[in-house]
């Protein structure tokens, strides 16, 4: 029995192995090459984007921005319409830590107050004797919060009996910090509905008429070029104008922007449909096609994913034209209007020689327009970088 | 008074002695040198010389009397406008009238060398023999009868008729030339409102030059000839090319002779309008200098938003309009490096800011409400004035009802403070009272349920929203929620009059320094642009075509007084009727006032002399500068 076959016609003894085929077996990947071949998109996304510091960090300013408009009674010191006759026009107060050489804490110093009646100005000096140490988490003017339920508590109050304008005062004596923090909430939601009507109705309609192509195509290319054709500002003019008088200005602008938003699709669909054009020829499309797939499917599925960068790229930059949008209307009066605050609005109200030449920091609502205006741009620059992982 | 009696009549017993009124004649003053400006063209022969182009008397202002002193000639004036229609300015500013008011508002001859009303009916107008339009053709009673007969009475040119003012109970003057300088109005009854409309801001024009203007009338021309003129024009019809070719108010047409102290020549649309001196004035100093003393105006045409900018940096040498309260402080930092300085006149309207409820609104529930006198007054009551004044106007408005000021002799402290008290609570007690019940939002609630919300229109500036948004806060208090709503002002107009508005903002009376003469028609119903009751004033102003007859006592009763002061004849009947009238305005609360007498600045150059530091800056009855005479203003050395 050295043989290692078996006699004539007897069946051949073989191994079977039990364990699980390995296909993978000759070339291994590292630990290190799997976590990138297997990792899923949206992670790779996120490697991606981590590397654009500019993006991460405009990332997480805007990220707080829109936190704080959740909770902007908690953190403006001041109601919007609280009112101090006593503090017209007063120029912004600065904080001190050290009161002479003592350590106190942050603390504004009083201000004295007199009525120079020869130029018929306000004129504010600080007074170095009172020293006006600032509360946290205290109680200070009464608000509705979300409109549900009562409450006075603020991040920081003045001392009691004092003021804090830490930006200074308006011309009806209103902090206008308090004013730029709860003009934050109206001038960073004011576009998103605009946009969202904008993207469903532009990405679903471009995304038809790109994956039908012909008839489908030449109909609503037609009724965009019409759409586009109609000049926007008359349009915002003659719509304000219709609005219920009764419903708030705030409403009315929402309004406004859900109209503007039924107009504004046609570009992206323009850009959605080319894109669909030559994607739609792709291998990978016939393959989903020839497995059943809907067309819903295979344009959502399959093909939006496809060009992501893109759509990601004109909702980023679309956000902050909405924004300039809005504080160039309401600067030009057209778009909201006191008592509805944004910072357009604010703006609107320092139009004038006065401001300019008396009271300078009343125009500091353009700060947060600018820094939010920015960031958003290397938000968006990162993220479409991101959106496309393996380039 | 000066007058000689020379024209007074001993047959009638009611003379109407206040009003007569012969010129200061003086004795002619040593005529002077001419302007430097003119001297070229006196002495090529293109101009006559001075004593032959001004009239035989010209009217001799005493500057040393009004406590201003004699100037020289020369220099341009430069000021800014918002808009090419706002070249009426110097018509305005001008203030070369027939009759005019003077600095004691009482009414002086002008450009009539002296005029004489007997029974408040008859009126004789003379004029100044030898008086010249500025392109030198005499200024004659035939330029009365030209627009008399064949302009205000011809069934073309005034397809309503002559206007109101020319009218008492419907019936026109009679009306004749007794001379070549003497013309006569004759009414029926007596029609105090004439000669004030003559001396207003915007002039009831009962000449106009005769001379240049028939060139233009269907009467005087050969239809071939007219129908050229028409069609070059490329206007409708001779109608519109005669009314277009006479406006004198806008002075557009610079070949329309003028009797004004400049005259434009500047043809619209135009960045600059100039406006040159008219050789022909007819005032002149006591020297015996022709006046005006400054050559040139220079009107640049602006936004209204710039102009206090403009202001400031010095590109004005007089300016007041546009300018508001609150610019006061950037101006005055600004006067030290610009050379100018900034003066605070009065505003003489009767509130600064005031609220017409709408008593002819369409929606009944508001319509009932606003006819309640307890619900306006409550309104009213429920505005801190004090503080409006403490925050716009450093305290130095007066808080008051929307009524006359107390510069006006008609002035009393129970019309000032009518309702204008500060007390919330006396505001919710009448509230109350007519039952609007708090809802659990602390809003009212309406007769039929609804929330009381009122929607307030306004067409002003920031001035009236953010006087808005204070007297929001404070009708809120009394559970009153309102929307405030901008527009423009004829949208308003057209607003209210249909009844669509609920509640207008609007200036306070014009005639916030009234007088007895002047008429009080402000406080009835007389027009539509009356936001309060447009239907009522539709109804008054187109003799019952249009609108609805006043279907309130009290209203009524001001209608009827107003009717009553149109037929008056003597000043202490009109003053009865003013006060009975200003009683009843004040104590309905037909308006809501919040604060009047506002300073206003007015903008001087530092060399610009004789403008007073003190003055009421209103267009009635001192026709803005026009009273205080900018033709005797002048610039000194170092121009």
């Amino acid at each position: 029995m050295t043989s290692p076959l078996p006699p004539d016609g007897a069946r051949l003894d073989h191994f079977v192995s039990q364990t699980a085929f390995d296909p993978d077996v000759v070339e291994k990947l590292t630990p290190a090459q799997e976590r990138i071949y297997l990792a899923s998109q949206l992670r790779l996304m996120w490697w991606k984007f981590r590397r654009h510091r500019a993006a991460v960090i405009s990332g997480i300013f805007l990220a707080l921005l829109y936190a704080s408009i959740l909770i902007s009674e908690f953190l403006a010191p001041y109601n919007l319409e609280s009112r101090n006759v006593n503090a017209i026009y007063m120029p912004p107060q600065s904080v001190h830590l050290f009161h002479e050489g003592a350590f106190i804490g942050p603390f504004v110093y009083g201000t004295k107050f007199e009525l120079n009646m020869e130029t018929l100005k306000r004129e504010y000096t600080a007074d170095t004797s009172q020293v006006q140490k600032l509360r946290f988490f205290c109680r200070g003017d009464r608000y509705r919060f979300w409109g549900l339920w009562e409450s006075n508590a603020h991040l920081f109050c003045p001392a009691e009996g004092g003021n804090v304008f830490l930006l200074g005062t308006d011309r009806l004596g209103r902090d206008v910090l308090s004013r730029i923090i709860y003009g934050t909430r109206i001038s960073l939601t004011i576009g998103l509905i605009g946009i969202t009507v904008s993207f469903i109705l532009g990405i679903s309609i471009g995304g038809a008429a790109g994956y039908y192509g012909g008839w489908v195509d030449h109909i609503v290319q037609r009724i965009i070029e019409v759409l586009q054709s109609l000049p926007s500002i008359p349009l915002w003019l003659a719509l304000a104008a219709i609005m219920p008088v009764t419903w708030s200005p705030i409403l009315v602008y929402f309004g406004i922007t859900i109209i503007l938003g039924l107009i504004d699709w046609t570009g992206l669909a323009r850009a959605v449909r080319s894109k669909l054009l030559s994607l739609r020829e792709e291998e990978y499309v016939v393959a989903a096609e020839l497995m059943g797939a809907s067309p819903v499917r295979v344009i959502f599925r399959h093909l939006i994913p496809g060009f992501m960068s893109h759509l990601i790229a004109s909702a980023t930059i679309t956000i902050p034209t909405m924004i300039l949008g809005e504080t160039a209307l309401s600067f030009l009066g057209l778009g909201l209007r006191p008592p509805v605050t944004s910072w357009g609005v604010l703006l609107n109200e320092a139009q004038n020689i006065n401001v300019v030449a008396l009271y300078p920091w009343l125009i500091l609502p353009v700060v947060p327009v600018i820094l939010v205006i920015l960031a958003f741009n290397f938000l968006g620059d990162g993220l479409r970088d991101a959106a496309d992982p393996y380039h | 008074m000066t007058a000689s009696g020379f024209f007074r009549r001993a047959r009638f017993s009611v003379c109407f002695a206040g009003l007569l009124v012969a010129s200061a004649l003086v004795g002619a003053p040593a005529l002077a040198q001419e302007p430097p400006s003119l001297k070229q063209a006196v002495e090529s022969g293109a101009l006559p010389p001075m004593a032959e182009r001004l009239p035989e008397t010209p009217r001799v202002i005493d500057l040393a009397a009004l406590g201003r002193s004699e100037g020289r000639y020369g220099g341009t004036l430069t000021m800014l406008m918002a808009q090419s229609k706002d070249i009426r300015m110097m018509t305005i500013y001008g203030y070369a009238r027939l009759v005019g008011f003077d600095e004691k508002l009482e009414l002086v001859p002008d450009i009539l060398e002296s005029f004489e009303v007997e029974e408040g009916r008859i009126f004789t107008l003379k004029l100044r023999p030898g008086h010249r339009w500025s392109d030198g053709a005499p200024f004659t009673a035939e330029d009365f009868r030209y627009a008399w007969q064949d302009v205000e009475t011809d069934e073309d040119l005034s397809r309503a008729g002559p206007s109101q003012v020319m009218l008492v109970d419907g019936e026109p003057p009679a009306f004749e030339v007794i001379d070549q300088h003497t013309v006569r109005y004759t009414w029926s009854k007596p029609n105090p409102q004439f000669l004030p409309s003559l001396a207003g801001g915007s002039p009831n024009y009962i000449a106009v030059p005769a001379h240049y203007l028939k060139q233009f009338h269907q009467k005087y021309v050969d239809k071939a000839e007219l129908d050229a003129k028409v069609a070059d024009a490329g206007v409708r019809d001779w109608v519109a090319l005669h009314t277009i070719r006479a406006r004198a108010y806008r002075p557009e047409n610079p070949d329309l002779p003028s009797l004004e102290p400049w005259v434009n020549i500047t043809p619209p649309p135009a960045e600059r309008f100039i406006f040159k001196r008219n050789p022909y004035y007819h005032r002149v100093d006591k020297s015996g200098r022709q006046l005006p003393y400054i050559d040139e105006i220079f009107m640049g045409i602006s936004s209204a938003d710039i102009i206090p900018a403009k202001t400031g940096s010095g590109d004005s040498d007089l300016q007041a309009r546009y300018l508001r309260f609150d610019n006061y402080t950037f101006l005055k930092q600004a006067s030290q490096t610009h050379g100018y300085e900034v003066k605070l006149w009065r505003d003489g309207d009767g509130s600064q800011v005031a609220y017409l409820p709408n008593l002819n609104v369409n929606d009944a529930v508001w319509r009932d409400l606003f006819r309640d006198v307890r619900f306006r007054r409550a309104l009213s009551v429920a505005i801190h004035r004090e503080e409006i004044n403490q925050q716009f106007y450093f305290g130095l408005a007066h808080p008051a009802a929307n009524t006359v000021l107390d510069t006006s002799p008609l002035f009393r402290p129970e019309y000032d403070q009518a309702w204008a008290q500060y007390d919330p609570d006396l505001a919710n007690r009448l509230l109350d009272e007519i039952g609007l019940e708090r809802g659990v939002d602390g809003i009212r609630r309406l007769p039929d349920g609804r929330r009381a919300e009122l929607i307030v229109e306004l067409a002003g500036g920031t001035e009236e929203s953010d006087v808005t948004q204070l007297v929001g806060e404070y009708w809120g208090k009394i559970g009153i929620k309102i929307f405030p709503r901008a527009m423009q002002l004829d949208n308003l107009r057209r607003r209210f009059l249909s009844g669509d508005t609920q509640m207008s903002v609007w200036s306070g009376l014009n005639v916030g320094l009234a007088t007895a003469d002047v008429p009080p028609e402000e406080l009835a119903p007389v027009s539509s642009v009356q936001g309060n009751w447009p239907q009522w004033g539709q109804y008054v102003e187109t003799g019952g075509k249009a609108g609805e007859m006043v279907d309130e006592p009290n209203a009524l009763r001001l209608h009827q007084l107003f009717q009553s002061w149109r037929v008056s004849s003597t000043t202490e009947e009109r003053r009865a009727i003013w006060h009975e009238m200003l009683g009843i305005y004040t104590d309905q609360v037909y308006t809501i006032g919040t604060v009047n007498g506002v300073l206003q600045p007015v903008v001087v150059r530092n060399t610009l002399q004789n403008v007073p530091d003190k003055g009421i800056y209103a267009f009635a009855p001192v026709a803005y500068f026009g009273v205080y005479m900018p033709d005797t203003f002048w610039f000194s050395a170092g121009d």
